[in-house]
């Protein structure tokens, strides 16, 4: 028999059934997936930041909703400054149980947050160049897109050498950290392999900015290749100085590892015409994604992506991707869905590679274009070859835990 | 061998003379006026990014060389009336203090104006290429430097030793009050002092720009150099400044050869041991 009171209780369950898809709704919208983008904003490294910034929330917003919500982007200013990156990376966890990061073009930062990040179960996907990110120093959650500098080197050497294979002669000018030294001791190795003699090098203090008396030394030894291994400012300031030492018409100039496009555009044709440069990424490469991208951003912004946007992009989309194929945003299972992971880069096909989450993808030799043969303002470089060179087996360093 | 060195010895006399006419504003500045410029590398930035826009819009190097430092001195005028001014009495604290603050205002003002990337200038058409000596050559426009900062440095002797302006600008910093009494005014005589030191400050930036781009972060680099030649020669000493930048010049362009990861290391080590010898620096005064 119905009584009064099995009639409440049934209403209230058969309500509390009815409200259950609106009550977990509820529930995903008050929780929704949470990024984090980890940028240089201020400081000495806010030209990349800016950039990497605009790649990263054009990625959120074109990836739509995911596991049920909209995607939360939320900026940290790593203010160029790895102590205040990981304090403010640590505060984020801790209070908003943050687990998705992305970000970090200073390597210093980067090493420091990916610890931090592992040791809190979270999942880390950077730009940064330092090798050990997927070397020595790698952990589970640390993810990497930048090619390595031996990768680096490979590419933009061994091409250079077989176009020019008189070009014997090699001089090298190096900045004395562990990035230029990483460079370096590639560069070596491979010279032996293809017989390239060493004339010399010049090391620099990594707060140089006066290039001429090592632009001397190398002009002393005569090479046909000059072979820059800095980066950044102090490439720019070396490479307009070696132009204005006239080293351009008397040698070869080859840059291993540029900025791209937005490094480019602050030189000038002028500058850069007739010198090699090794690039991670260039907006005139014809991959299915990229063609894409080139047009969602100029669409957006207005200008062409250039490296810490593609670089940015792709990689908070990636984690995005992670986080769909695992059907939940926790750390560790999101970093576990990538591990292996295959997916449409803006360099093409692109693997991440389970042993050490190094991304497996092309780095590109670019050729300064005279300012006669520039199609429009972007059009700074010609691309002479691309490929991929990781190093392979035993030579990984990266010893997972 | 002993080609590359000699080589290095004219780079490094170059290269002095590019770093006198960097300190030799802010040893001004300091010798006349007893007040610590921290602002002096901004506003060698900005005297870099002029350069930069007024040849965008000109097309002249020659128009930015002349109208660059102007308009630099005439903005660091203004800022002497409503700033400064009111500060030289205060301990040398609050000079850092208050010209740090106007430095990152520069600096990020910049990167507001002209953005966060950095700009190139390039070298005027006539002074392009460069001049050979056997195996070495020396860019044009690194000659007229050395020789536009020897004239530079010579008129600026010849303005604060030889002139009535010289004579009250250096009678003021011994005993401003005097000197107002006499019927100067003094207050004109320092603002006029100031200008002028931030004005090679942004002539500096305005001649270095072809070398070094324009950036907004150049002004810190270019403040500590300016710092080591004028504690080397002596704060507030014009030889000093003179003799510093040289001494720096050598040092780093020796050193290039000798122990290159070292070069810019002994520019501090060199400054170190004139601490150590002469703590006033080679011509300062206790």
């Amino acid at each position: 028999m119905l009584t009064r009171r099995s009639f409440l209780k049934s209403g209230l369950a058969a309500t509390s059934l009815f409200a259950a898809p609106s009550i977990l709704k509820s529930a995903h919208a008050a929780a929704p997936v949470t990024f984090y983008g980890l940028k240089s904003l201020s400081g000495s490294f806010a030209s990349y930041g800016k950039f990497a910034e605009m790649g990263s929330q054009l990625a959120v917003k074109d990836y739509g909703p995911l596991l049920g919500g909209a995607v939360k982007y939320v900026t940290i200013d790593t203010e160029s400054n790895p102590g205040k990156a990981v304090r403010k990376v640590q505060e984020a966890m801790a209070q908003e149980g943050a687990a998705l990061f992305q970000g970090c073009t200073l390597s210093s930062t980067a090493l420091a947050v990916g610890k931090e990040v592992a040791k809190g179960g979270g999942v880390f996907m950077t730009p940064a160049g330092a090798d050990e990110i997927t070397g020595t120093e790698c952990n589970a959650s640390t993810f990497r897109w930048t090619v390595p500098t031996y990768g680096a080197i490979h590419e933009t050497v061994r091409p250079l050498f077989e176009q020019n294979p008189k070009a014997k002669r090699w001089y090298t000018i190096t900045p004395q950290y562990v990035f230029g030294e990483a460079l370096l001791s590639a560069a070596k190795d491979l010279f032996q392999q293809l017989g390239i003699e060493h004339i010399g090098n010049s090391y620099h203090s990594t707060q140089e900015q006066e290039f001429s008396g090592y632009l001397t030394n190398a002009m002393a030894a005569q090479p046909d290749v000059l072979l820059i291994l800095n980066f950044g400012g102090q490439a720019s300031n070396c490479l307009r100085q070696a132009a204005n030492f006239g080293l351009k018409q008397q040698m070869k100039v080859l840059l291993a590892w540029t900025a791209g496009l937005d490094w480019f555009q602050s030189l000038g044709p002028d500058l850069l015409e007739d010198v090699y440069m090794g690039a991670q990424y260039w907006h005139q490469v014809q991959t299915p994604m990229n063609i894409e991208l080139v047009k969602r951003v100029k669409e957006t912004y207005g200008i062409s992506p250039n490296y810490p946007m593609a670089a940015d992009y792709i990689s908070t989309k990636v984690i995005l991707d992670g986080v769909k194929a695992a059907g939940t945003a926790d750390g560790r299972a999101v970093a576990k869905a990538m591990e292996g992971m295959t997916y449409e880069g803006p360099t093409g096909k692109e693997t991440i590679r389970a042993a050490d989450h190094q991304v497996i993808k092309d780095y590109y030799l670019l050729k300064g274009k005279a300012k006669s043969a520039m199609k429009d303002a972007d059009d700074l470089a010609t691309l002479i070859s691309s490929g991929q060179s990781f190093p392979q087996g035993d030579k990984i360093a990266c010893k997972m835990a | 061998m002993l080609n590359l060195y000699l080589f290095q010895i004219l780079n490094g006399l170059g290269l002095g003379m590019i770093y006198f006419l960097i300190a030799v504003g802010l040893t001004i500045i300091f010798g006349l006026l007893n007040f610590v410029n921290f602002a002096h590398g901004a506003f060698f930035m900005l005297g870099a990014y002029l350069c930069y826009t007024l040849l965008q819009l000109t097309g002249a190097y020659w128009v930015a060389l002349i109208a660059g430092p102007l308009i630099v001195a005439g903005f660091a005028w203004m800022v002497e009336k409503v700033l400064i001014r009111h500060c030289y009495h205060l301990p040398h604290t609050f000079h850092i203090l208050i010209t740090v603050g106007i430095a990152l205002i520069l600096q990020e003002g910049s990167i507001l104006v002209w953005g966060p990337i950095g700009k190139s200038v390039p070298i005027p058409d006539m002074l392009q290429g460069v001049i050979t000596f056997g195996k070495f050559a020396y860019p044009k426009y690194r000659l007229f430097l050395i020789m536009f900062s020897a004239v530079v440095g010579f008129v600026l002797w010849v303005l604060l030793e030889r002139t009535r302006f010289g004579a009250l600008v250096r009678a003021g910093s011994e005993n401003p009050e005097m000197v107002s009494l006499l019927g100067a005014d003094i207050y004109r005589l320092f603002s006029l002092t100031f200008a002028l030191g931030v004005g090679l400050a942004g002539l500096a930036g305005v001649l270095s720009a072809p070398l070094r781009g324009a950036h907004p972060f150049m002004g810190p680099e270019v403040l500590g150099l300016a710092f080591v030649v004028v504690v080397i020669g002596g704060m507030g000493s014009f030889t000093g400044a003179l003799v510093g930048g040289l001494i720096i010049g050598l040092v780093q362009s020796l050193m290039s050869t000798i122990w290159p990861q070292g070069a810019s290391l002994m520019i501090y080590a060199a400054m170190a041991a004139v601490i150590f010898l002469r703590p006033y620096g080679l011509f300062g005064r206790a």
